[in-house]
């Protein structure tokens, strides 16, 4: 979990979680790398512990692959990384692509990176639905070879109320006779 | 070998009654290796089993031949803790091969303890998908003991409807037969008898009281007849009443060998009997009966409780008829003491009728009478006729403390009954779910009842089955006051809670109940439900996943474990989960309406609506369920049905906010927009806070072509959903005609400026866009 000196204040996705906006699916994907260091893997990028981190270790870009099982709405995309203690592996350059597998991938969007620490968010502008996404690490601060990404985090809308095709209820009057529990 | 026994015996039980379970076992086991008899092995897996080892029980009953019925019942409370139950069915009944006994055959056998024996046997064919014979073993069980909650709670969990006052209530069977005014000497023996029940602790007594005040339900003249035989082993616990009951009548008590007596019939037999009472301990007949019915023939307390039961008979027979209240005043305590103690105390009355043949033994019996009497307060009184007995010579003549504690136990039995009654019929209506009639019914107990955990527990339980969540909460936070240790029907406050959102209360609750009691699954769903509200859907899962590895058989875990998959939308997985609590208990209607959530969300709109159609028909009065039938049939377009559902839904509960909103989303879908803008005004006033109404107002009148009254409501709605990002909001507003001629708002535009992405800034951008001619104010 994210430590309070690394965490800027809210940035945090967990934040985000509890707004019930938003939902964390990325384990119903299938994650893999391009390259990685040994013991700096998939594992380090999804473990909820923003000391460990994904060192990767082949030539640019680094690749990212999310593979869902069927065609999945995905709102935002959550990576953090930290320039203070990454320096020169910080990613500066990120592009997302979504597609239906390897070979039809299309860039969605380009970003540029400066500036210290927090958690990035690379969103669409609305939701995509799609059955692969790619991260793809284009360049890192100061020129640097390798990357490190402490953690990757993917999400999807919340489907709205239990009955009926409505938006999120606001109260708690409507949301207590939303549903039988 | 016996004189070895009955010192030791009393020692166990000692032990047993102080809880010293490692003392009990040790001695159970010493006797059991010396005399290897059938009661000593029963005494000693009595031990096991109390002390909480029901494995070893039950390894030690099937090892050796067991005969007797108290044997084989525990050998089958046994295998029913353990989850054997077909082998706990044969044990019972014969088996599911052989030729199964039929419950007359049980209850002859078993004699007292066949209540019991009936109900555990009902729970039995319950779990293994058998619930006619069920219920049918439970209404039997009822009839012989009126006195027992678990199998009319069964009964009402199955749905049946009984009628709580005929249940509770002394029935033939149990008025014990009317002997005359006592006279002394017969009145000693049976004080003798009654004390001698008493002998066991102070729950017994108070068992014995009800028993008595039970029995002055229904004295009849019939009662007279049949008492004597007590080497019957009549399943008839009246015929074991009469015995101790004409204990008290006559003094001359005869003693008799072994009569084998069926039911009431013995007018005559009495006289044969020799009175040996004197000699006797005072077992009491009803002990020495049980003793019997449990073991077969004794001779000795035979004569004991015959010489009882006819010595008055014969004497006063003619007065036996009047019901005149000394007659009833003897017999309670013996029918009482008899229903009573024979439950509590069979094992000590195996003992005890040891003892008989040693009345030299009594001295034990005796200060155990005395001290159980002296526990005993009030009551007491019409147990003093039981204290009386207890010197073994006291010979006093017991007529006058014999009305007066005849009556005060009567009195007790009613009150006892008529308690029963009542919680019976508020617990039936809640089973039913006549929500209202149940609050109305418990709430007019006593107040020193209404004031305990369980009938505050279920008057919650009513109220949140009314989806009134604040009266509930109010209620359950008074039973958390009252009883902190209380866990059942945690789980529905704890779901209260999340409906009303009250995240604090809820960890509250959480953590307490997970503190206090790692093992009971209420706990585990308070902790699942605690995480959810605070949108940690996996470790809730893994919480509810705890509790139904606690305990299989509950129900609702599963109910919450589906709510969790689905929404976290594993729907197969939400599928598989409410199946299990419909496998657990059919009349769980939130899994059935969790079923058809499920379907719905798949799209699968009529199998949606049959399963929301059964969950109706098991809670007729849930306004929730009829507001999701009337959305259901209006996906299925039938609209006319689903408005008349929706309808019938406000008429149930005036209260519901989202009946109103969905009757007016079903109108604008017809086209009915006049009707549908005025049903969304008065929820206005009902709600003012709700942006999906001023969605909704916006959307008819954007349909309407009022333009710029959709706008204030739209930008309305944006401003009351705080999280914002409410895409729909967005993209009606960005449909429309804007009058200034902009751009979209796109996300874009907010993003690319910085770093740190706040979800608000988005929306404030959206607002200055859209603030053009709307007005700015906000309810």
């Amino acid at each position: 979990m994210a430590t309070p000196s690394k965490t800027p204040p809210g940035a945090d996705p967990k934040q985000l979680e509890r707004t019930g906006t938003v939902r964390e699916i990325g384990s119903q994907a299938v994650w893999s790398l391009s390259s990685c260091k040994p013991g700096f893997g998939v594992d380090q990028l999804r473990d909820d512990n923003l000391e460990t981190y994904w060192q990767s270790d082949g030539s640019q870009p680094h690749l990212v692959n999310i593979q869902f099982r069927r065609k999945t709405t995905v709102k935002m995309l959550c990576i953090y990384a930290d320039y203070k203690s990454d320096e020169s592996y910080t990613p500066s350059k990120i592009s997302v692509r979504v597609g239906n597998n390897f070979h039809n991938l299309q860039e969605v969007r380009v970003r540029t990176y400066t500036g210290p620490t927090s958690h990035i968010y690379p969103p669409k502008n609305s939701p995509i639905r799609t059955f692969m996404i790619q991260v793809a690490v284009l360049a890192n601060h100061q020129n640097g070879r390798d990357t490190h990404m402490r953690q990757i985090k993917i999400y999807t809308p919340v489907e709205e109320s239990s009955i009926g095709k409505f938006p999120r209820c606001t109260t708690v009057d409507f949301m207590m006779y939303r549903t039988i529990r | 070998m016996t004189v070895l026994q009955e010192p030791v015996q009393a020692a166990v039980w000692q032990a047993l009654n102080h809880y010293a379970y490692m003392d009990a076992v040790f001695l159970a086991e010493r006797l059991y290796a010396e005399v290897g008899s059938e009661e000593a092995l029963y005494l000693l897996a009595t031990c096991y089993f109390r002390s909480g080892k029901a494995y070893k029980a039950y390894r030690l009953l099937k090892t050796h031949t067991c005969s007797t019925p108290q044997c084989r019942y525990l050998l089958a409370k046994c295998c029913v803790d353990l989850s054997k139950l077909a082998e706990g069915e044969q044990v019972l009944t014969g088996g599911v091969l052989n030729k199964q006994k039929s419950q007359d055959d049980i209850i002859t056998e078993f004699g007292d303890s066949a209540s019991f024996t009936l109900s555990l046997l009902g729970h039995i064919y319950c779990k293994t998908d058998r619930v006619a014979k069920g219920s049918e073993c439970f209404q039997k069980s009822l009839n012989l003991n009126p006195f027992l909650w678990s199998p009319f709670q069964s009964l009402c969990h199955l749905g049946e409807k009984l009628d709580p006052d005929q249940v509770f209530r002394l029935s033939s069977l149990h008025i014990p037969v009317a002997p005359p005014p006592p006279i002394s000497p017969a009145q000693n023996p049976s004080h003798r008898l009654d004390t001698a029940l008493m002998e066991t602790p102070q729950d017994t007594l108070e068992l014995n009281r009800l028993n008595l005040e039970s029995s002055n339900g229904k004295l009849t003249s019939d009662s007279t007849v049949s008492y004597i035989d007590s080497s019957l082993i009549s399943p008839d616990p009246c015929s074991l009443l009469a015995n101790t009951v004409s204990m008290g009548s006559t003094g001359s008590l005869l003693g008799k060998p072994n009569k084998p007596k069926s039911g009431r019939s013995l007018l005559g037999g009495p006289a044969a009997l020799t009175l040996c009472l004197q000699s006797v301990s005072r077992i009491g007949p009803s002990k020495s009966v049980f003793g019997q019915s449990g073991n077969g023939r004794e001779v000795l307390p035979i004569p004991f409780s015959q010489s009882q039961g006819s010595a008055p008979h014969s004497s006063t027979s003619p007065q036996v008829l009047s019901p005149t209240l000394v007659a009833p005043p003897n017999i309670q305590p013996r029918r009482s003491t008899r229903l009573f103690t024979s439950a509590s105390s069979t094992a000590k009355e195996n003992s005890k009728k040891l003892k008989m043949k040693f009345p030299t033994k009594i001295p034990n019996r005796k200060t155990k009478c005395k001290a159980a009497k002296t526990a005993n307060s009030n009551l007491n009184e019409s147990l003093d006729i039981l204290k009386l007995d207890s010197s073994m010579n006291d010979s006093k003549g017991l007529s006058t403390p014999g009305y007066q504690s005849i009556t005060l136990q009567r009195a007790a039995t009613d009150m006892v009954l008529y308690m029963l009654r009542e919680l019976g019929r508020g617990y039936q209506a809640l089973c039913c779910y006549n929500c209202q009639e149940a609050i109305s019914i418990l709430s007019s107990v006593p107040a020193h009842h209404y004031n305990t955990g369980w009938v505050l527990t279920h008057i919650g339980r009513a109220y949140f089955e009314l989806a009134e969540y604040t009266q509930a909460e109010r209620v359950f936070s008074e039973v958390r006051r009252i009883e902190a240790y209380r866990v059942e029907g945690m789980e529905i406050y704890s779901t209260t809670l999340w409906h009303l959102q009250k995240d604090v209360a809820l960890s509250a609750l959480s953590k307490d109940l997970t503190d206090m009691d790692r093992l009971c699954p209420q706990a585990w769903c308070v902790a699942g439900n605690c995480f959810s509200l605070q949108q940690e859907h996996d470790i809730a899962i893994k919480f509810f996943q705890r509790a139904i590895q606690v305990d299989p058989g509950f129900a609702y875990a599963y109910t919450l474990l589906g709510h969790e998959f689905a929404l976290t939308e594993e729907l197969d997985r939400a599928l598989a989960c409410f199946r299990n609590a419909i496998r657990v208990n059919n009349r769980h209607y939130n899994a059935w309406y969790g079923l058809g959530m499920i379907y719905y969300k798949q799209e699968k709109f009529s199998l949606a609506e049959i399963h929301f159609k059964k969950a109706l028909s098991i809670n007729p009065q849930s306004s929730v369920m009829l507001c999701h039938i009337g959305v259901v049939q209006h996906a299925l377009k039938k609209s006319d049905s689903a408005l008349e559902t929706l309808n019938r839904a406000i008429g149930i509960d005036p209260k519901n906010p989202l009946c109103k909103f969905h009757r007016a989303s079903i109108l604008f879908a017809n086209d009915k927009y006049k009707a549908a803008l005025q049903e969304l005004e008065e929820l206005k006033q009902i709600v003012p806070k709700e942006s999906l109404v001023y969605f909704l107002i916006g959307k008819v009148y954007k349909k309407l072509g009022q333009t710029h009254l959709a706008l204030m409501n739209f930008s309305w709605a944006m401003d009351l959903d705080p999280k914002g990002a409410n895409n729909q909001i967005k993209e009606a507003i960005d449909k429309r005609y804007l009058p200034e001629d902009e751009e979209p708002v796109t996300e874009d535009f907010l993003y690319d400026s910085a770093a740190d992405v706040e979800e608000s800034s988005m929306t404030d951008a959206d607002d200055s866009q859209l603030h053009t001619a709307e007005s700015d104010d906000v309810l």
